[in-house]
């Protein structure tokens, strides 16, 4: 009796969730475990035959100064665009939930962005850092605009994150109205009897209640911020002279790219990947604490 | 009725099981593995009518088109070879023939850049020096072993990219552009071109594979062999600082690069390849520094036409890397030594298609605009910068193309961008002479 309804479980969750599992093991874990075991090989490069080198790759990836290097500079871009989007995000969803007029035409607009992929929008933006500014700066005889944006490692830094912040901010504001459409409206009112002014309801009942939606925003940038390369790619192409290469970009032109490294590439992607984890546990974590039920 | 779930789960399971097992048989199949058709060697003179079939590989993704049509049109006339046509994509960082050997499939025909013969892709090869072709050529291409594994695909060549109506204008007249074989003398053009009214005559694209892998690497011809260059440098007997060929290379790009002629001096670089092309093919500028692939950004303008001007490297006249454009063989077809017997025959027999069919030879030069390297075809290129290559072979006014000696990847990542931190003025000359040292000095055997 007990064993048949265990077997009946089983098949179930197997009916059910099987195919799923099949197809995450498939994409996800099975190339994962590969691409772990390919951190013990010796490889020059992805044709190559690998020889059992132990830990070496993790031994050159720690001492290979490119890869911290443009650790650091990714966590800079993680940093930028984690505030700018969240921030903008959070304004435009409290703009547009606000009860102003068209503000469904608004909500759309602001989500466009998001529908264009990264490498597409690269090149748009490319266009506009390295032709349609200097051409206004040239115009109107501003000297910070006159030349092409890529051509400078401060200014082309900032392009990837104005960049990310026009796509992605747009995307976190359809998270955040749906957290601000779930503030109950009798808790709101309760407050305005009570005599709190605006500044208040937010910093009181709205932004608490709103924990759940700004972990899942900060997640969803963290991540895609850490993992970035479409736009990093097509945007700045790593100009000038690399020093606008995020991690993601410098991990694939190093396995595909130069010679005598597949390994080692491979072995900074799973510290990189034990890095973005640990970042998104922490935050996660801490996150989930600051949550209020209403 | 308890159990009927179980078995829907589990059917459901292996149903998805069978898809996947069933894929990765068919690509085991497809591969046929050479061990078993050695074993049919002897009867190879039967295996030919047999129907074999091939995977070919193209790297120079702009012609995936043109290269699945002469897949079809060798098929079509040898309907017993069936071709399997694939190109690289461009920008893409991992080759057709990477990720197709990497899933376990025998390319037969791969296509690849001759510099990667001495490093990743050596040995992939089987010796081709006894092929008819290689008598119409002079430009097969070796591996690190010395076996002569390359088909040479296509001519390309770089220099100093000029566009003819300004220039024209500039002197007042018909231009020799090997007359300007001096430093000066091209400073002298470039001021000519400026009091014709053009304010700034270069517009130099300084994308790191351009400063790097193409002007960064013309110091290896040195008068000599290249190889020979880059061996002493690899062993650390070549210094660059005191060579005159590589600091006079520079002293031309200070020239490129400046604020008195460059369209871009006050900040030269900065993903400037589709500005500077629109600039020079609309007249607007007159000078960059490319190859001949460079055309199909140029042609901004019907009637526009261009030519090359060899990079001068000091005021000697009589120096000959003044008056020689460096052009070679910057793609080459390799016979895979892992396909089977019959496959390898195939691919020969497509490698003489394109030599000596009239389709093939269409097919090469008419619809891919690919600068021959052999004698016997004598159709030519409708582009003016892959004519002007195309001339200069056949005037015997090309040293070898550089890039083919040197690590394309590493170049790209390690080289470049020093070049252009030497252009932005970020480093010294005697800096990045230390920076291609060290680098080389890893190289040494």
């Amino acid at each position: 009796m007990k064993t048949e309804s265990l077997v009946k479980k089983l098949g179930l969750q197997l009916f059910f969730t099987g195919p799923t599992l099949v197809a995450f093991g498939v994409t996800i874990l099975l190339p994962f475990l590969y691409g772990l075991y390919l951190t013990f090989l010796k490889m020059e490069n992805v044709t190559s035959v690998g020889e059992f080198a132990w830990f070496n790759n993790y031994v050159l990836a720690f001492q290979d100064d490119k890869f911290w290097t443009s650790l650091w500079l990714t966590i800079q871009y993680v940093v930028y665009t984690v505030i700018f989007v969240n921030l903008l995000g959070f304004g435009m969803a409290f703009l547009v939930t606000a009860g102003t007029r068209g503000q469904n035409f608004f909500r759309a607009a602001l989500f466009m962005p998001n529908m264009i992929g990264g490498i597409v929008l690269g090149y748009i933006w490319q266009f506009i850092f390295v032709k349609l500014l200097p051409n206004i700066g040239e115009a109107l005889d501003v000297e910070y605009l006159k030349y092409s944006f890529l051509g400078d490692e401060t200014q082309a830094f900032f392009t990837m994150v104005i960049v990310t912040v026009w796509q992605s901010a747009g995307y976190m504001m359809i998270i955040f109205i749906a957290g601000l459409l779930a503030v109950p409206r009798d808790l709101i009112e309760a407050s305005m009897i009570d005599g709190a002014n605006a500044w208040q309801r937010l910093k009181a009942i709205i932004l608490p209640l709103m924990v759940p939606a700004f972990l899942v925003t900060i997640f969803l940038t963290l991540r895609n911020s850490f993992l970035v390369f479409d736009l990093n790619y097509s945007l700045t192409g790593g100009e000038p002279y690399n020093s606008t290469e995020l991690i993601s970009m410098l991990l694939v032109n190093k396995a595909f790219g130069e010679s005598s490294n597949y390994g080692v590439a491979q072995s900074e992607a799973i510290i990189l990947f034990v890095v973005v984890a640990a970042i998104a546990w922490i935050q996660f974590h801490f996150g989930k604490r600051r949550e209020v039920e209403a | 009725m308890k159990k009927s779930t179980l078995y829907a789960g589990f059917v459901f399971l292996l149903m998805l099981a069978m898809v996947v097992t069933g894929c990765s048989q068919t690509t085991e199949t497809s591969t046929t593995k050479p061990e078993e058709n050695t074993a049919t060697d002897p009867k190879k003179e039967e295996a030919k009518k047999e129907p074999v079939t091939i995977i070919i590989t193209n790297g120079k993704g702009e012609i995936s088109k043109q290269w699945e049509q002469a897949a079809k049109d060798f098929s079509a006339a040898n309907p017993e070879v069936t071709i399997e046509a694939y190109s690289n994509v461009v920008g893409d960082s991992l080759s057709a023939y990477e990720k197709l050997s990497t899933s376990g499939k025998v390319v037969t025909l791969a296509m690849f850049e001759p510099g990667s013969l001495l490093s990743k892709n050596n040995g992939v090869g089987i010796d081709l020096s006894g092929e008819k072709w290689a008598g119409e050529t002079a430009d097969i291409a070796k591996d690190a072993t010395g076996t002569a594994v390359g088909f040479p695909f296509a001519i390309e060549g770089y220099g100093i990219v000029y566009n003819k109506a300004v220039v024209e204008k500039a002197v007042g007249g018909a231009f020799d552009p090997y007359s300007i074989n001096t430093r000066d003398k091209l400073i002298e053009l470039f001021d000519k071109v400026k009091a014709s009214g053009v304010e700034f005559p270069v517009a130099y694209q300084t994308e790191p594979w351009s400063v790097g892998n193409h002007y960064g690497s013309l110091f290896l011809n040195q008068g000599g062999d290249p190889g020979a260059t880059l061996a002493s440098l690899n062993n650390g007997e070549l210094k660059l600082k005191d060579n005159a060929t590589w600091n006079g290379l520079l002293d031309t790009m200070d020239v490129l690069a400046s604020e008195k002629y460059n369209k871009f001096g006050k900040r030269p670089l900065g993903k400037l390849y589709d500005e500077a092309h629109r600039l020079v093919g609309s007249g607007e500028s007159a000078f960059l520094f490319n190859g001949n692939w460079a055309y199909d950004s140029l042609k901004a303008l019907p009637e526009s036409d261009f030519g090359f001007i060899p990079v001068p490297v000091d005021n000697d006249a009589s120096n000959v890397m003044n008056t020689k454009l460096s052009a070679g063989p910057a793609q080459v077809l390799v016979v895979n030594k892992a396909a089977t017997p019959a496959q390898q025959d195939a691919a020969k027999r497509f490698l003489n298609w394109i030599v000596y069919e009239a389709a093939g030879q269409d097919f090469l030069v008419t619809k891919s605009q690919v600068v021959p390297a052999f004698k016997n075809i004598a159709l030519s290129v409708t582009n003016p910068l892959g004519k002007a290559v195309g001339a200069a072979v056949k005037e015997g006014k090309t040293m070898p193309f550089s890039t083919n000696y040197i690590n394309a990847g590493d170049y790209m990542e390690k080289i470049g961008p020093e070049v252009q931190k030497y252009i932005d003025k970020k480093v010294t000359r005697d800096q990045l002479a230390k920076t291609y040292e060290d680098y080389h000095a890893t190289l040494k055997k």
